[in-house]
This record gives structure tokens, C-alpha cells and sequence, in this order.
């Protein structure tokens, strides 16, 4: 009987370590160890058998069954390893084809630079209030302080609306007619900017357009001063320009503010050594800015004595032409997809 | 912690409604939690007499009682032997909610009983329960029970913040209420009993050599021991256990009760020993040995390390120091001498021993916090009264008080300009006073050595601090006593908030030129300067508003004159211009502003100002142009032509298409910005091929137009190539944007089932039409119904098309069985068949 077992065993060993597929070794399981395999089929022997040989016989039995399971469980095990083999050789590629392109469009230059203003600001708690492009002269010059023969209202200067009613209508020339419409509305504490387009007489060349973009800053409240305006442009420079950005004041003229000045920042570019963006001066000139002009609040009905206030502007474009090197104004407008597509982030 | 409105009634005498005390505590820092009433059932307890008592037909030890409670008379079954006529007794009528069941009308061997007398334990009074409760003859009859008794509580389950450990007792709770309320204690708790009536017997035996030694006086400050003989152990009285049940602490023995008690009162926890079990006739305070083995009153054994600090008596390890006693010296029925420990331990030291040995008592966790050396011969001595009242015996010698260094008063300086700023409150020097000297603190005067010319720093008031007080250490935490005493409410805040900005707008533009820029799309900037000309390239009709234009008084020439009313020219021009450049694939979109002067036309000024503010903050008011009649309005408007997508290997390159554009609104845009019930009919613009030019309308407002430009129309424009192209009416967009927080909706718990449909359709139909229909079928298990395929042609009749539908259905409360999916789907072609005439394929 035991050389049955071991015979089975044999022919086992044999079956199982020529197996090579998966199908193969689940015939080779139900023949050897199913219902109807030789083994079971031993048992038919066991009610033959006395009380005492029963018990050496049923450890047979289950020696060999055990013995056939290790056996089928090798070699499953050995035809993993060749399937996990198989899938690495047959998985050779060219890694270096191109991947599913992902749809790439982008924001334009004069938007992200936008954005990144309005963000800097907002994180100080200004908010955004836009104005409108088409102004009257009251908002544009008058409430600005703008005396009635100042040269910027000339027709060279400014763009001027067909009239077809009693008022005069212009395209605003910067957008500080925004501060005075938010002072007209709402009551200090203001706190906002105002970015949007502005338009004066000049023909297109590489640094000109008539057409161009600003963004006005306002401050109305208790105890501002000239250090709070300083302060907010310095940290805007940094925000926008690195840390390591410096700024520095110039007297100039606004009629609109008092004491007025000019911002210039250290160049970007070279740090402040000289290069051809800062035309070789280390500083290039970014902002106008200045303490609110006591006229400006009483034309809006801002208590004068009670309150101060600080005002900024800058233009977009410059900022933009700056930032991305870019060396012509007309570039923004022509909207090539070849030039677009080279601004997808700002930071 | 558990507060009690009653016990604190006691402490102090309070004016207040538990609802007013409640909200009192939780403004003066203390939070309530929770409220729970107790004694709700003696309010509905009624006094009433007995007026009559006759035997119970059929049973001998039953009676049948005439109840009167002033206003009506009852008939009671009662069984207690002691029930006599004119007997103030304490009715329960029927309906009162007892705490296991609620009292009906029944029949008692054939008598019906309206109500119950009660037993006091029925009310929960005692456990006293051989006969009913009668009352003295002089009660009045008619109120509830608890009008004559009082003993209904409110109790407060409150949080203390971990910096107030002198909060965690009763009197600590009254003691910050008096500062809140200005109402002074009952007693000054800060002092210690007079202990005259403490008798003292000086027994030789014991007291000669008695000690306490502290070994450790960094980390045991104070230890007061009093040694009582002769005391017999024993239950507590009921007012003390009802005190423990405030306390949510099981009562024990009398001696064990008394300092759970203390400390549940004082917030300091005490201990007290078998004296018979300490050896030695000393009291130890020291280090623990290391792997010493200790067996605690919880019934485990640590073992310890070293690092613990214990009570020890010559032999052996009697207690760990503030956080459990000891199994072999704890109080039993046999005690008759005792040993009262009131001591102080160092917190950190108390919170690294509870926490590695994980045993958390009531003890360790105001250790842990802190305790003031002071308190310990205020608890002492009350504690050592208490026993000698309720458990006897006699106090063997003087206490002996172990107080190395005595705790020093604090003193700190304030400066009331500093408060004052630092708050921005109105408040004088003398309301700062008062509000320091009602939490207990003392004005000292103190004249400094080098005073400086500034007055403001020169008024500087300085305060003792009471020892529980161990928190307030710096003038900071004076100045938050001064306000948590004055109330937040006083410091007046109206910030002017600022609405400038429309948000909902500005974010929502942002938003959506992202949506743009990544569906592969750039965003185009034209100047606002336009030329005439284009509008009669764009087939605009005469009395078309774009017509309507800003022109300008002083142009750089006639392509420059006037403002754009359409963005439609300036992005034209941008595609002939990447076109030339030899662009493959184009998708251009610009949101900016155009011009309208309404001198004629058919648009309505009045209308479209209002349009405006939804995202200006101000339009045409305020200022001197107030009877403008121009307007400026936001446009978003864009191309596509050429490829749609970038050329893959993998994949066919497909021209853009009408779908495209159209996938642009009804799939991506229109969802983020939250508007819904879009219609899509024929446009009326006139630069659309024909049939190829869709509006978007949401009832009657017309939010723009997509579809494919005229090829008429672009030949003028000098392209030659299929351009589609989308216009809309921005504001009118953000008129009717939703800018609400989206709402959760529940996830299906459910799996969801998919199906497929095919089927032959006339092309007279619509799919809207299909898709409408297949939901309407059933709407709660239909979620959605997406075409995936359509061809016509080979074997498809003519005018019919294939199309091929996938469904997805799936139920909120049950997993959709086979039967109810196949019995759906076979509803929807019925449907299907009955309204379109399908032809299942």
C-alpha cells in the first residue's frame, strides 16, 4: 500500500514540475487531489480495514494529499514569477514618445500682472472698485484739482467724446477719477485700488499706446501719513519684485496730491547695477504717488482737518513689459497665440 | 465638574434664577455644558389630606382613601399600615412620571385607585419605605411637595479651564461668583475654623513620637497631618451623601466621605490613613524605590520606578502622593484610628505619575493643576471637625503641620492707562480697585524708589494676591480679570465694514478666465478703439443697438473712432492674424468691456443701469454725469477654429467643431457658475451661417449666442477657414449667477447600475426631447441619461439616425434588485416607443 502512495507521489513530482500554465496545474489539482483521484479514491479500502489499521492508513492519506499540495503550491508559485518575468520583458517601450498633451491656454500678460496686484493689495485688506472708461471732466480733471487751462486737457492730450448732450464727456486719461467716485459713495475708512484701462492721445510706438492699463491706489482715513503710503508701495515692490527690492521717493507734481512724488525701484534686472531695462541708472520709475490734496477732499465733501489719505498709481503695462522683458507695448494687443502662450503663470 | 445651585446657595447668597446663573457662569468664564434638573418629580407631588379611610372590601391589609388636594377629592387603594384619616400626605396624581413608570388609573381587587400616597422612597427621599410619608398637621394643602421641602436642584456640568484649578470646588465657584455679583460670602472660607470645639486628648502613647518627614521638599510643599482616635466607621448621613451625589462620587464610608466631601467643597483633595497600618509612627514623603511594588486602592499593583513621589510609612509605600491611596492602610469598617493627610504636591510631578501609570483620580487631576499651600489648613481642620461630629472620636495631639517655606503672598504691579489702552474701555482707577478686591486681591501701597517725571507710568497700583489664586502671576492676567469682571460686552466694537468690492463679480471673472485658459484657450487683450466698418461686416442691422456707438471727438483716424460695441472685430482680426502666422489651432476669448450711447435704438437705458451695479460699485450717480446716457457693459467673447485638440500620436486630430463651442457653455461654464434651465433656439444674429447660430436663454433673457460664423461674413474678414465663435451678455450672466455655498447632498449608499440603449429614432426628434423622457419615467432612480453614440447612413433608413444611450439608475434607500432595473428599463422603451416610434436595435 505504502508503495501506491509513493508512486503517486512520483508521478505527482513529475506532472507537476513539467506544469506551464495556470489551466494546466488546476487539471493537474482536481486529478491528484480532487473528488475523484486515485488518493480519494483509496478510501473505499477503509471500511475494509480493522479498527487498528485504520488511523496508519488515514495518516497515508493525508501525508500524500499534504505532500501533492506543497508540490501544486510550488509551482503555482513558479508560474507567478514566470507571468511577473513575462509582463517586465513583454512591457518594453518607448518611454520617450510624447505623453496625452493636457489643453494649455493662459491669461493674458496684462491680466496676470493685474492679478497679482489686486492679490498683493487685497491681502492687505484693499478692496477692488473699478470706474468707468468713459468720464466726465468733472471726475477726470476738476475734482482733481486739475486747473481749467491745464495742458493735459488739450485735444493732443486727451480723446474727447462726440457731443450729443449738455455734458463733456471724455475717455479718462488715468484712472484717479475712480478715487473720487468711491470718495462721492462711501464714507472713510477707504481702502481700495482701482485697476482698468486709460487712454491719452499718443500714437503707437514701442513704448507708446493710446490705449493702456493703470491701477490707482486710495487711502481715507484717521491718521494716515506719508509713512503708511510708503510702507504700502514698499510692500507691494517686494510682494511683486523680491525682497530684496528697494524703493526710492522723488519730488514731483500731482495736482491732485501734496506732497506728490515719483517712486522709482531698484531695476529687477540687474539689482541696481546698471543694465540696459534701467537704462543703466539702477532705478526705474514706477509710480506716481502722494498724500491726498486737501482740495481733492473738499470737492467730495471729505472732512479735510479729520481725515488724510494717500493715493498711487501705476501702469500695468510698463509693469508687464518689465517683469516678462517684453520690449514693444504693441506686442500686448496683437494677441499671437505665439506670444501669449509664453505667459501661462506669473510667479 | 458637576455644580449644584443649592449647595452654592449655601455658600453664598445668590439672587439669581438657575437660567440667570447658568448664563452668569458661562460669561465669567466658567462654561456650562450642560443643565440637569433634579426633584422635577416632588413639583408634581401634591399635598393633600386624607378625609377619609375605610377598610378595602376584599383585601384585609388594603385601605380605600377619600384625597383631598384642596380642589378636588380622589379615591386612593393605599396599603401602608400607617395611613390614618386627616393625614397631610404626599399625593401623587395620576399621570405623574415617576423615574420607572408613569402612574395610571387601575383597579385594585376590584377598587379603582386615582392616584398614589407616597413613601419616601417612592419620592426618592430616603430609603425609608414601611409607611407613607405624613407631614406635620400645619402643611397647607393644594401646593407641590417641593414648595415645602426645597430640595429640588439644578446642577450644572461645567468646564474649567486648566489655569483655574482654585475653581475646582464649590466655594472656589462662589468665591469667583461674589467678584461677578459684588455679594459678599456667607463666611470668609480664606480662614481657618477657630478649632475650639476640637477637643484634644492628649494620650501619651500616641502622641509622643509621632512625625511627619518630607524628603522631598521641592516636590511635597506642606503636609498637615491630624491623628484622630477612636472614631467608628460607618454610612454617611444623607445629607452628606446627597452632597457626594452632586459630585457624582460614590459614597464609601462616613471618614472616606467626609474628605471627598472637603475636597468636592474646597477643590483640594485630601487623604486620610488607618493608623493602626502605618508603622513606625511616621509619616514619610519621599521618593519611591525603584520596581518597589505597590498596591493601590483600585485594587491593582504597580509597580513603581523611583520617579514617583509616596507616602510612606517606615516599612512600606502607603500612598502614591496625590494621585491614590494605598490598599494596605485605606479606611475599613474596622478603623478606629485615623491619620488626615492635607498636603500639597507638585503638579508636574503628579501629572508624569498618573499618566504612566495610567490611574486618573479626582485627586490627581487637581494636583496636576496645582494646589495652594494654604488651602491645606482651611480643609484640615474642617475635615478633622466633620469627622469628630459624624464619626466621633477625638483628635490626639495638635495637627502636625510640615511647612518648610511658607508661600509668600504675590505682588504684582498694575498700570490702569495700560489696562485701559490695551481694552479700549472707559474705566477708573477706582472700578479697577474695586473689581481686585472683590476677587480677593488686597491694594498694597508701595512708593517706589526712583519715581520718573511720566504720570502715566508713574500711576501704578500694586495688589496682593490671594495664595489660590496661583494663576495670576504678570499685570496681563490682572487685566484679563478686569474685563472678564467688566464683560466683553463692554468693549464697544461697530468696525465700519467696507462693500465696496463686489466679490461675487470679481472672483467669478477671474474663475471663468481660468475655466478658459484651461480648456486649452488664451485670452486675448484688444484695444478699445474700433472702426465703424466692422459692423457692417458683421451684417449688423440698421436699428441693430451695437450701431449705437461712442464716437470719438478727436480720433487717430477712422479706424480709430469709435468705442467697440462688439469685442467680435477684435478677435477676428487676432485669428486672420494668427492664421497668416500659420497657426493650426485657435481658441481666443476676451471679457472686456463695450460701449453703447443710447441716443436711439431699441435697448432700454433704464434697464441696463441697473444691470451695472451688479458689479460696479457706482453707475452714473454720486457725480455730475448723472443723465449719462452712455453705458459700458462686460462682454466675453471668443473663437475657435482650426485643430481642437494638440496633435497625440495616439489619437486622431479633430477639427473644432459645433459641439466644441457648444461643450464650452452647457458643460464647463454654466455649472460653475451655478445657472441652470438654459435653453438653447435659432439665434437672430446675423453673422452666423444659417441654422448654424444658437441663443442661450434663460426664460426670456437672452445670455448670448455660440455657433458657426457665416463664411460670407468671414470672407470679408479675409479668413478662409471655419471659425466658431461664442458672444455673451457678461453682466447679464452675473445677473443671474448664483453665488450661494453649494449644498451638500448625500452620497448614494447605494451602488449605481448602468445600461445601454440603442435604438433607430426619426430625426425629427431632438434628443433633449429623448433624454426628458426617459427620466420622466422615474425621476428618483434615473440620474443620468448620456448619448455615447449616434450614426446614420448604411442599414439606417433615410431621415433616421442611430443613437445609443447610456442610463444610469440608482436608489436612495435600497440596492437596486435585477427585477426593478429590468422592469424600469423596459417602461422607458415603452415610453420611448409610444412618443418617438423607436426601433430597438
Amino acid at each position: 500500500m505504502k508503495d501506491k502512495f509513493q508512486e503517486i507521489i512520483k508521478k505527482a513530482t513529475i506532472d507537476i514540475e513539467n506544469v506551464q500554465s495556470f489551466h494546466e496545474l488546476n487539471n493537474l489539482k482536481s486529478r491528484f487531489t480532487g473528488k475523484k483521484s486515485e488518493i480519494k479514491d483509496f478510501m473505499k479500502y477503509l471500511s475494509s480495514m480493522t479498527p487498528e489499521e485504520r488511523p496508519a492508513f488515514g495518516k497515508m492519506v493525508n501525508d500524500t494529499l499534504e505532500e501533492i499540495g506543497k508540490l501544486l503550491e510550488e509551482a503555482e508559485q513558479r508560474l507567478q514569477e514566470n507571468d511577473y518575468e513575462k509582463t517586465i520583458k513583454s512591457s518594453q517601450f518607448d518611454y520617450t514618445m510624447p505623453g496625452r498633451p493636457v489643453l494649455r491656454g493662459g491669461k493674458h500678460p496684462l491680466t496676470l500682472v493685474q492679478e497679482q496686484i489686486e492679490d498683493v493689495m487685497i491681502s492687505m485688506g484693499f478692496q477692488v472698485a473699478e470706474g468707468f472708461d468713459i468720464e466726465d471732466d468733472y471726475h477726470n480733471f476738476d475734482a482733481l484739482n486739475t486747473p481749467k487751462d491745464h495742458p493735459s486737457r488739450n485735444l493732443a492730450d486727451t480723446f474727447y467724446v462726440v457731443k450729443n448732450h449738455d455734458e463733456d464727456l471724455l475717455l479718462r486719461t488715468h484712472t484717479s477719477p475712480a478715487q473720487i467716485r468711491v470718495m462721492e459713495k462711501y464714507k472713510p475708512p477707504i481702502k481700495i485700488i482701482s485697476p482698468g484701462r486709460a487712454y491719452r492721445n499718443d500714437k503707437f510706438d514701442p513704448t507708446h499706446s493710446p490705449v493702456f492699463h493703470q491701477c490707482e491706489g486710495l487711502v481715507v482715513d484717521e491718521g494716515i501719513s506719508f509713512k503708511d503710503l510708503r510702507d504700502t508701495i514698499d510692500i507691494l515692490l517686494k510682494k511683486m519684485f523680491g525682497k530684496g527690492c528697494k524703493s526710492r521717493f522723488r519730488p514731483h507734481f500731482f495736482p491732485f496730491t501734496e506732497p506728490s512724488a515719483e517712486v522709482d525701484v531698484s531695476c529687477f534686472n540687474c539689482a541696481g547695477k546698471g543694465c540696459s531695462t534701467c537704462k543703466n541708472s539702477g532705478w526705474i520709475e514706477l509710480f506716481g504717488a502722494g498724500m491726498v490734496h486737501p482740495n481733492v477732499f473738499d470737492m467730495v465733501g471729505i472732512d479735510s482737518e479729520k481725515y488724510t489719505g494717500f493715493a498711487f498709481g501705476c501702469g500695468i503695462d510698463r509693469i508687464a513689459m518689465l517683469k516678462f522683458h517684453i520690449p514693444d507695448i504693441r506686442m500686448l494687443f496683437e494677441n499671437d497665440i505665439r506670444f501669449l502662450q509664453q505667459f501661462t503663470f506669473s510667479r | 465638574m458637576n455644580i449644584s445651585y443649592n449647595w452654592l446657595k449655601e455658600i453664598i447668597d445668590i439672587d439669581l434664577s438657575p437660567e440667570e446663573l447658568g448664563h452668569k457662569l458661562t460669561f465669567s468664564g466658567i462654561e456650562v455644558e450642560s443643565v440637569k434638573k433634579t426633584g422635577d418629580l416632588l413639583n408634581s407631588i401634591i399635598i393633600a389630606e386624607i378625609i377619609e379611610k375605610e377598610k378595602h372590601p376584599e383585601a384585609d391589609k388594603l385601605s380605600v382613601c377619600m384625597v383631598f388636594d384642596g380642589d378636588n377629592t380622589h379615591q386612593v387603594v393605599c396599603g401602608a399600615p400607617n395611613c390614618a384619616k386627616g393625614q397631610k400626605i404626599a399625593f401623587a396624581p395620576i399621570g405623574t412620571e415617576f423615574p420607572d413608570l408613569k402612574l395610571k388609573k387601575v383597579k385594585l381587587r376590584g377598587v379603582e385607585s386615582h392616584g398614589m400616597i407616597c413613601s419616601e422612597r417612592e419620592l426618592g427621599l430616603s430609603d425609608e419605605h414601611d409607611g407613607i410619608l405624613v407631614l406635620p398637621e400645619y402643611t397647607k394643602i393644594g401646593k407641590n411637595l417641593d414648595s415645602v421641602l426645597g430640595i429640588s436642584d439644578t446642577i450644572y456640568e461645567v468646564e474649567i479651564t486648566p489655569n483655574r484649578p482654585d475653581l475646582l470646588g464649590m466655594v472656589g465657584i462662589a468665591r469667583d461668583l461674589s467678584a461677578q455679583l459684588g455679594l459678599e460670602l456667607r463666611e470668609d472660607f480664606n480662614i481657618k475654623q477657630p478649632t475650639s470645639q476640637i477637643s484634644t486628648e492628649n494620650d501619651k502613647n500616641l502622641s509622643s513620637d509621632f512625625c511627619v518627614e518630607i524628603l522631598e521638599t521641592e516636590l511635597c510643599t506642606r503636609y498637615i497631618a491630624a491623628r484622630i482616635k477612636g472614631v467608628s466607621v460607618k454610612a454617611s448621613p444623607q445629607w452628606l451623601i446627597d452632597k457626594l451625589n452632586i459630585a457624582e462620587i460614590k459614597p464609601i464610608n462616613n471618614v472616606v466621605d467626609i474628605t471627598n466631601y472637603v475636597m468636592y467643597k474646597y477643590g483640594h483633595p485630601l487623604h486620610a490613613f488607618d493608623s493602626n497600618n502605618v508603622k513606625g509612627n511616621k509619616i514619610i514623603v519621599r521618593k519611591s524605590h525603584p520596581k518597589e511594588v505597590f498596591p493601590a486602592l483600585d485594587n491593582n499593583i504597580y509597580s513603581l520606578t523611583g520617579n514617583e513621589l509616596v507616602i510612606a510609612d517606615t516599612e512600606k509605600t502607603i500612598a502614591l502622593a496625590g494621585v491614590i491611596g494605598g490598599k494596605n492602610s485605606h479606611i475599613t469598617e474596622d478603623t478606629t484610628d485615623i491619620i488626615l493627610e492635607a498636603a500639597c504636591f507638585n503638579s508636574s510631578l503628579t501629572r508624569k505619575t498618573s499618566s504612566s501609570l495610567k490611574i486618573y483620580t479626582d485627586s490627581s487631576y487637581r494636583f496636576e493643576r496645582g494646589m495652594a499651600e494654604k488651602t491645606c489648613e482651611i480643609i484640615s481642620s474642617e475635615a478633622t471637625e466633620l469627622i469628630l461630629k459624624l464619626a466621633g472620636g477625638a483628635l490626639a495631639t495638635e495637627m502636625i503641620d510640615v511647612y518648610p517655606n511658607h508661600q509668600k503672598r504675590q505682588i504684582i504691579a498694575l498700570r490702569p492707562e495700560r489696562a485701559r489702552k490695551l481694552l479700549a474701555i472707559d474705566i477708573s482707577d477706582l472700578e479697577i480697585v474695586g473689581y481686585m478686591e472683590r476677587l480677593g486681591l488686597k491694594k498694597i501701597q508701595i512708593t517706589s524708589p526712583n519715581p520718573t517725571t511720566d504720570a502715566e507710568n508713574n500711576n501704578i497700583l500694586h495688589f496682593e494676591i490671594p495664595e489660590f489664586r496661583i494663576d495670576l502671576l504678570k499685570e496681563i492676567d490682572l487685566i484679563e480679570e478686569i474685563i472678564r469682571l467688566h464683560g466683553f460686552e463692554k468693549v464697544k466694537s461697530s468696525p465700519e465694514v467696507q462693500n465696496i468690492m463686489n466679490t461675487g463679480v470679481f472672483y467669478t471673472r477671474r474663475g471663468i478666465k481660468n475655466v478658459f485658459m484651461n480648456n486649452g484657450f488664451f485670452e486675448a487683450v484688444n484695444i478699445s478703439f474700433s472702426d465703424p466698418i466692422y459692423l457692417d461686416m458683421l451684417n449688423l442691422a440698421e436699428d441693430d443697438n451695437r450701431r449705437d456707438t461712442v464716437k470719438i471727438l478727436n480720433p487717430q483716424g477712422e479706424s480709430f473712432s469709435i468705442m467697440r460695441s462688439t469685442l467680435l472685430p477684435g478677435l477676428l482680426k487676432n485669428t486672420l492674424l494668427n492664421l497668416n502666422h500659420g497657426a493650426d489651432s485657435i481658441k481666443l476669448f476676451e471679457l472686456n468691456k463695450v460701449f453703447f450711447e443710447h441716443g436711439r435704438g431699441k435697448d432700454d437705458t433704464e434697464k441696463t443701469d441697473d444691470l451695472n451695479k451688479s458689479h460696479l460699485p457706482f453707475r452714473n450717480e454720486g457725480g455730475k454725469n448723472k443723465k449719462s446716457k452712455l453705458s459700458e457693459k462686460w462682454r466675453l467673447t471668443g473663437v475657435m477654429a482650426g485643430k481642437y485638440n494638440p496633435i497625440y500620436w495616439k489619437e486622431k486630430i479633430e477639427d473644432v467643431s459645433f459641439y466644441d463651442v457648444k461643450g464650452m457653455f452647457d458643460g464647463s461654464l454654466l455649472g460653475y457658475i451655478g445657472i441652470k434651465n438654459i435653453d438653447i433656439v435659432p439665434t437672430s444674429e446675423p453673422f452666423y451661417l444659417p441654422n448654424n447660430g444658437f441663443s442661450m436663454i434663460q426664460k426670456d433673457a437672452v445670455l448670448g449666442s455660440f455657433g458657426r460664423l457665416d463664411k460670407k461674413v468671414l470672407q470679408k474678414f479675409d479668413i478662409d477657414c471655419d471659425v466658431y465663435v461664442f458672444d455673451f451678455d457678461f453682466d447679464k450672466i452675473m445677473e443671474i449667477a448664483d453665488f450661494e455655498f453649494s449644498k451638500f447632498k448625500e452620497i448614494p449608499k447605494y451602488p449605481i447600475v448602468y445600461r445601454d440603449l440603442s435604438f433607430i429614432i426619426s430625426e425629427e426628434y431632438r434628443i433633449n426631447d429623448v433624454i426628458k423622457t426617459i427620466v420622466a419615467v422615474n425621476p428618483k432612480i434615473i440620474q443620468f441619461v448620456t448619448p455615447f453614440d449616434q450614426f446614420k447612413g448604411k442599414q439606417i433608413p433615410e431621415g433616421f439616425r442611430s443613437l445609443s444611450i447610456n442610463i444610469s439608475l440608482v436608489s436612495e434607500t435600497k440596492t437596486l434588485t435585477d427585477e426593478q432595473i429590468k422592469n424600469i428599463m423596459n417602461s422607458i422603451i415603452n415610453r420611448l416607443y409610444d412618443k418617438f416610434k423607436i426601433e430597438m436595435r
